[in-house]
């Protein structure tokens, strides 16, 4: 399998320079995210997401297992990334690169242990019988900021996801298919986004959502978690460079004005989906959703 | 009924292709050719390789099973005697399929490996890899209830809705109608089966007797797979050529 092409020399320096003089080579501000694009597909619980020529689809599944025994009362809920080679010719099947590890690491802290989704709406009979809810994320095209691009189309597809429901008659229970009953959506506690940082000089420069080029040159780079509320859900800093306390606190100001803007994003697709899928206006009859 | 295509919307790979047909959707990235293995270098030819992804879930044995049929179609397709010691790479993902593929009583690798045959050549068709011949795909299912009238290309939920399957084919035929590929299950007679690889051969295979400009025009939006690759071909090519075109 061939390597990843490093970047020559030249264009390294080209890079360097450019931001230098406070210019990116696609022309973006320092703290500009590339043009994002949202599609849902027919099925619910699909998302696509393009930023820029990055794109990854997520996907939702789920299925009805024996919960974990340690772990009676809460449903499963796994995230499964895997790169192919479709993504770039370096990645190879069955071997997982760093960032591939990087990602699902990162995925995993950002939204399983942040308690994104309620794994407890997922149990159906304590003990017996839960949901496992499955995120695959496929890359399907690489240009840098996998990382924002897998949590947002993880978080957007759990949010346009909706679960079979269940009527529980003592150790009995019965799925009802999307027919008999409309499906119900998830409980989504908080909605976490990633924005990426990668920092340059010495910590003078801070890019948000570098593409390839500029990640391979960059010295480091700084992951923060976030909430539209505030909340900080992980830092993480890879790369050798040392970077200053300070500039992370200045970093998390930009990192939640990021994530109020794509979490408006977000929910206005979804928004424009449920529209979309609401023809007649029934929806909210055959909602068995009860108010939280 | 043609299935709806887009050439190279992968800027990374170095040609790729999205499908669409009922409700079928795969996406296919070819990249080639590349540097190999040492272990996997062959000193006559390119060595292909294929990975078949799910939607949902890693591969399993049916992936396996769907990767070792589309190599050995696929390599009797690619020159790869035109380059030696390299590698084609081939990823199928699949993107979604239909909630009734699972429940249609036609097994799974059946009723997608059509659609993964056709995607790995419009994908092949958009790196521009040497190939000797093109190759189209079709499904034929034969229900007990009407034996005489075989599904050609159905959807899931017509082989869903047509009862109890007898038996079901795929067959794929190169550009001079020879049969590359037959895959079956179930029970039937050779008269049955020759019957379906005739109706496969009408739907994958252009008419034989008419001439190439001609039948463009009287199929118009393609009744058969080869007039619709014809036609996928012809647009890819006009919009290379726009820059000469144009002027």
């Amino acid at each position: 399998m061939p390597r990843e092409a490093e970047i020559s020399v030249n264009e390294r320096a080209f890079i360097q320079e450019a931001l230098q003089e406070k210019i990116r080579l696609d022309g973006r501000a320092f703290d500009a995210f590339r043009p994002l694009t949202l599609t849902f597909g027919d099925e619910y619980g699909v998302a696509d997401v393009q930023l820029g020529k990055t794109r990854v689809i997520a996907r939702i599944s789920v299925e009805v297992t024996a919960p974990l025994p340690e772990r009676k009362f809460d449903g499963i809920f796994q995230i499964v990334t895997e790169f192919s080679p479709m993504a770039s010719p370096a990645f190879e099947v069955g071997r997982p690169t760093d960032a591939e590890v990087i990602l699902s690491r990162i995925l995993e802290k950002a939204i399983r242990r942040s308690n994104a989704l309620d794994t407890e709406s997922l149990c159906i009979i304590a003990g017996l019988k839960c949901f496992a809810l499955r995120a695959d994320v496929h890359i399907i095209d690489h240009d840098g900021g996998l990382i924002d691009a897998s949590c947002i189309a993880v978080m957007a597809a759990l949010q346009h996801f909706r679960r079979p429901d269940v009527v529980v008659e003592g150790e009995k229970a019965t799925i009802l298919s999307a027919r008999e009953r409309e499906p119900i959506p998830l409980s989504i506690l908080h909605q976490p986004l990633c924005v990426t940082f990668s920092y340059f000089e010495e910590g003078e420069i801070f890019l948000v959502d570098a593409d390839l080029a500029e990640e391979q040159v960059r010295q480091a780079e700084l992951i923060i978690t976030m909430n539209q509320h505030g909340e900080l859900c992980q830092i993480a800093k890879y790369g050798g460079a040392t970077v200053d306390p300070l500039a992370i606190v200045s970093c998390t100001t930009v990192a939640l004005q990021k994530v109020k803007e794509l979490t408006k994003f977000i929910q206005s697709r979804l928004e424009e989906d449920a529209k979309r899928r609401n023809v007649g206006g029934f929806m909210a009859e055959l909602s068995a959703e009860n108010a939280r | 009924m043609a299935p709806e295509v887009l050439l190279s919307p992968l800027h990374r790979a170095d040609g790729s292709a999205t499908y669409t047909q009922n409700g079928y959707s795969i996406i296919g990235a070819v990249n080639g050719p590349i540097e190999v293995l040492r272990k996997d270098e062959l000193p006559s030819e390119a060595t292909l390789e294929v990975h078949v992804r799910p939607a949902v879930g890693v591969g399993s044995p049916k992936e396996r099973h769907l990767e070792t049929l589309l190599t050995s179609t696929l390599r009797s397709i690619i020159l790869t005697h035109h380059l030696p010691r390299t590698l084609i790479q081939l990823t199928l993902q699949v993107r979604s399929i239909p909630a009734e593929d699972a429940i249609c009583g036609v097994s799974a690798y059946l009723t997608l490996l059509p659609h993964l045959i056709n995607t790995s050549l419009l994908s092949l068709l958009s790196s521009s890899i040497p190939l000797r011949t093109t190759v189209t795909a079709a499904l034929v299912v034969s229900p007990t209830s009407s034996p005489t009238m075989p599904l050609v290309m159905p959807t899931a939920q017509e082989i869903l809705r047509a009862g109890r399957i007898k038996h079901a084919h795929v067959f794929a035929f190169d550009g001079e109608r020879k049969m590359v590929v037959c895959e079956s299950e179930g029970s039937f007679t050779f008269e049955e089966w020759e019957e379906a690889w005739e109706v496969a051969e009408d739907v994958c295979c252009r008419d034989g007797g008419v001439g190439l400009g001609e039948a463009m025009q009287v199929d118009g939006q393609s009744e058969n797979l080869e007039g619709w690759l014809r036609e996928v071909v012809r647009r890819k090519v006009e919009g290379e050529q726009r820059w000469k075109s144009g002027t």
